[in-house]
């Protein structure tokens, strides 16, 4: 019965005026900056992660899970009414949405994409609490050689799962890794890759990579020449919000399976959301009777997805709050938020700190419950705010990326900092790599180099500490058969299947 | 396929390639040539202009062939840390550019892409060079950034490598007002936002940025501009509590 006194002590925090208020903000902020298109749910936490910076740490927390499931539905409304995925989560959502809304048929896909997902993110809070404290157990065993081999596991997942040739995205979590090197090392303190310049002896900050990366080098590429044609916005006239008797029964299966299909692949790290919603599709379309209803508007392609993604959002927090492994790039800018606020994640989070914990899973329900309740009525507001022309939108995100940057730190250097990495980020796009992979990587640098050290410290310099180890041998050897899997041209051919198909 | 047109043209781009190849050799040393020139001005510190470009010039010239014979020797002499350069991340990236002139490249896309990452790797390799490495068992500070750049450099070289082998997309199409433009507005922020308040630099770089655009029409962006400007000015100071200076500075005093 712990789990029901942790629930309740969770939705007591959750329910104080203040933190509603936090969780209310976060969703709205999360849902309008989702709605965006171009700025997908890493941008949007990583630019407003200096806003919280004045709240008190539960508050904050609260307020950024607010806005990564925000931004996650935000994402969906804008691609099924205007087949602009806000982010890469609903992608899919996009083939048999904007069909559906094409058809005239907007309301029921919308309304269907929020019942899904608020099913989906009520399963998954309950998964969170249940498998929490279990996991945490799991977590004690776990030394440095565990950790490490975790997490070499995590990014080989990273790899596995990200579109495009994998030496690149290995080629940019190996960049990630090099980067989270700048600056004193922890050990020994010398200042490596500083070259004496006072603002890189803290390191690279990661906010200041982050919103270079994906902010400005989204803006500049939003600028090219061309890009105009992706940004051409269509008005969609809705008719009739509710979806008939015979769309919920079509959807329902689908719902839960893809709900299940979520929970398990966002807890799995390296997977997360973008998976969870392709593999979903995936497989309503191989289940279906008739698979040529798929993208010409068939309701199960939004009902899915849609609660696979918004499952693997939040079942994504579990390896976060237990190990403090972030599987994704999102959960990495929620460790360094977290880390802001001086709370190091990891097994003893959840016993030092019932509150942010239970707090915020407990906020999670409320904050989706909030945003089934926003989304519907607001859509013709977002809608609207589409039309805003892209040449007033560019100039106010730079300027509030530039403000929101200098605030973190007082120091004009971050700003130009993040603008060089704008650039990186033009550059990488320009060659087809991935920056999602960098920024894992240069998040688990630090834990990864450290745990490195420790392991081999504690063999007196055996490396077949790794593999001696039970558990850290079985995590490798994971993480090898994948990689193998990856490279096999069979699992190849039908990857890029799978990601064709997205793209009709 | 092999008609003399195409041919003619690879071999162009990839005499043009091999050239920015070059430039890519010795671009941490015009860097610091162009920065030390501030030191003229007593814009920060460093070596003088003259002193950097014959330092450069003699260790890309001279010192590093007379480290690398006088190592066969068996001369265990310390390099200096511009003869390390020269060895560690220009003469590689001239040998790269040298071969690249006798390679049919089937995907500039991954080829240049690769190598720029090997080029990175390289300088990362040399920046840590002066950290300690491996004390027995227990890591020094420079042996994860030396394991990792070693591994970069070779997945950096098999990227290329790809990009030899397979066919693939060409160079991707730069623009260069989009990127100027939002570039000048971020370091005007920056250098601005100090002594100028958030009111002044947050205006002139939102007319700064959108003049990365053709589409920008200037009566509506003013307007935005100012709004805008009048918007942060509340929100992150006021609601936010985040200290910043509002206007310029001698305007208060």
């Amino acid at each position: 019965m712990d789990l029901f006194a942790n629930l309740a002590h969770g939705f007591a925090v959750a329910f104080s005026p203040i933190n509603l208020l936090m969780c209310l903000i976060g969703a709205l902020v999360g849902t309008l900056v989702g709605v965006l298109p171009g700025i997908g749910t890493i941008a949007t936490v990583a630019m407003l992660l200096p806003i919280t910076f004045g709240l008190p740490p539960v508050g904050a927390l609260i307020m950024l899970a607010g806005i990564y499931y925000g931004a996650q539905y935000g994402g969906s409304t804008t691609s099924i009414l205007v087949n602009i995925p806000g982010e890469a989560t609903s992608v899919v959502t996009a083939i048999d949405g904007h069909q559906m809304a094409k058809q005239g048929r907007a309301g029921p896909a919308l309304a269907i994409a929020a019942i899904g997902s608020f099913f989906a993110g009520c399963v998954a809070t309950v998964l969170i609490a249940v498998l929490g404290a279990p996991l945490t157990k799991l977590a004690l065993a776990f030394g440095p050689a565990e950790y490490f081999s975790l997490m070499v596991l995590g990014l080989i997942f990273a790899v596995v799962l990200a579109k495009g040739s994998v030496l690149k995205a290995i080629a940019m979590i190996v960049f990630g890794l090099l980067l989270s090197m700048v600056g004193s090392d922890i050990e020994t303190g010398a200042s490596r890759m500083a070259f004496n310049i006072p603002e890189l002896a803290d390191g690279l900050g990661f906010a200041t990579v982050a919103m270079g990366v994906f902010g400005f080098a989204e803006i500049i590429r939003n600028l090219d020449a061309g890009a105009e044609m992706n940004r051409d916005l269509v008005q969609q006239k809705i008719t009739g919000l509710m979806p008939t008797r015979k769309d919920l029964k079509d959807s329902a299966p689908a719902i839960l399976r893809g709900t299940a299909l979520g929970s398990i692949l966002g807890i799995l790290p390296g997977g997360g959301a973008v998976i969870a919603s392709f593999a979903a599709y995936t497989l309503e379309k191989k289940l279906a009777r008739d698979p040529s209803r798929f993208g010409r508007g068939a309701i199960e392609g939004v009902a899915g997805p849609e609660s696979a993604n918004n499952a693997a959002a939040q079942t994504s927090f579990i390896p976060l709050l237990t190990l403090g492994i972030p599987p994704n790039a999102v959960m990495a800018l929620m460790v360094g938020a977290m880390t802001i606020h001086g709370i190091v994640p990891g097994p003893q989070v959840m016993q030092k700190q019932p509150d942010l914990v239970w707090g915020m899973i407990a906020s999670m329900w409320i904050g989706n419950l909030m945003l089934i309740i926003i989304n519907l009525p607001l859509v013709g507001i977002w809608v609207r705010l589409l039309r805003v022309p892209y040449r007033l939108m560019f100039p106010s995100i730079v300027i509030f990326c530039a403000i929101g940057i200098y605030s973190v730190n007082n120091a004009p250097v971050d700003v130009i900092l993040a603008g060089v990495f704008g650039l990186v980020g033009y550059w990488l796009i320009k060659h087809d790599f991935e920056p999602a992979p960098l920024l894992l990587g240069m998040v688990l640098g630090p834990l990864m180099e450290e745990n490195l050290r420790r392991a081999l410290l504690i063999s007196r310099g055996d490396w077949s500490v790794f593999l001696t180890r039970p558990l850290s041998a079985v995590l490798l050897g994971i993480a090898a058969f994948l990689l193998v899997l990856t490279v096999l041209p069979a699992l190849r051919s039908k990857r890029d299947e799978v990601f064709t198909e997205s793209e009709n | 396929m092999a008609d003399t047109m195409g041919h003619s043209a690879t071999a162009t781009r990839n005499t043009s390639v091999a050239i920015s190849f070059c430039l890519l050799a010795v671009a941490p040393q015009v860097f610091e040539f162009i920065w030390s020139i501030g030191t003229i001005f007593g814009w920060g510190t460093g070596r003088g202009p003259a002193t950097v470009l014959i330092s450069h010039a003699t260790a890309l010239v001279a010192g590093a062939p007379a480290v690398l014979i006088g190592s066969i020797g068996g001369d265990t002499k310390k390099a200096s840390s511009d003869v390390l350069l020269a060895l560690i991340y220009s003469y590689p990236i001239f040998a790269v550019a040298i071969v690249t002139l006798f390679m049919t490249i089937r995907s500039a896309q991954d080829y240049v892409g690769g190598i720029v990452l090997m080029a990175l790797a390289l300088f990362a390799l040399w920046a840590s060079s002066d950290l300690q490495g491996m004390r027995g068992f227990s890591f020094g500070a420079g042996t994860a950034p030396r394991m990792f750049g070693g591994l970069l450099v070779a997945l950096g070289a098999a990227i290329a490598l790809t990009g030899l082998l397979t066919d693939g997309p060409s160079m991707a199409h730069y623009s260069w007002r989009g990127p100027l433009f939002v570039m000048a507005a971020i370091v005007f922020f920056a250098l601005a936002i100090r002594p100028l308040g958030v009111v002044v630099s947050a205006f002139a770089s939102f007319m700064i940025a959108a003049t990365g655009s053709h589409e920008t029409r200037w009566l509506e962006a003013v307007i935005v501009g100012a709004c805008l400007t009048l918007g942060c000015a509340l929100l992150f100071p006021y609601v936010l509590g985040l200290p910043m200076p509002m206007f310029p500075r001698f305007l208060i005093q």
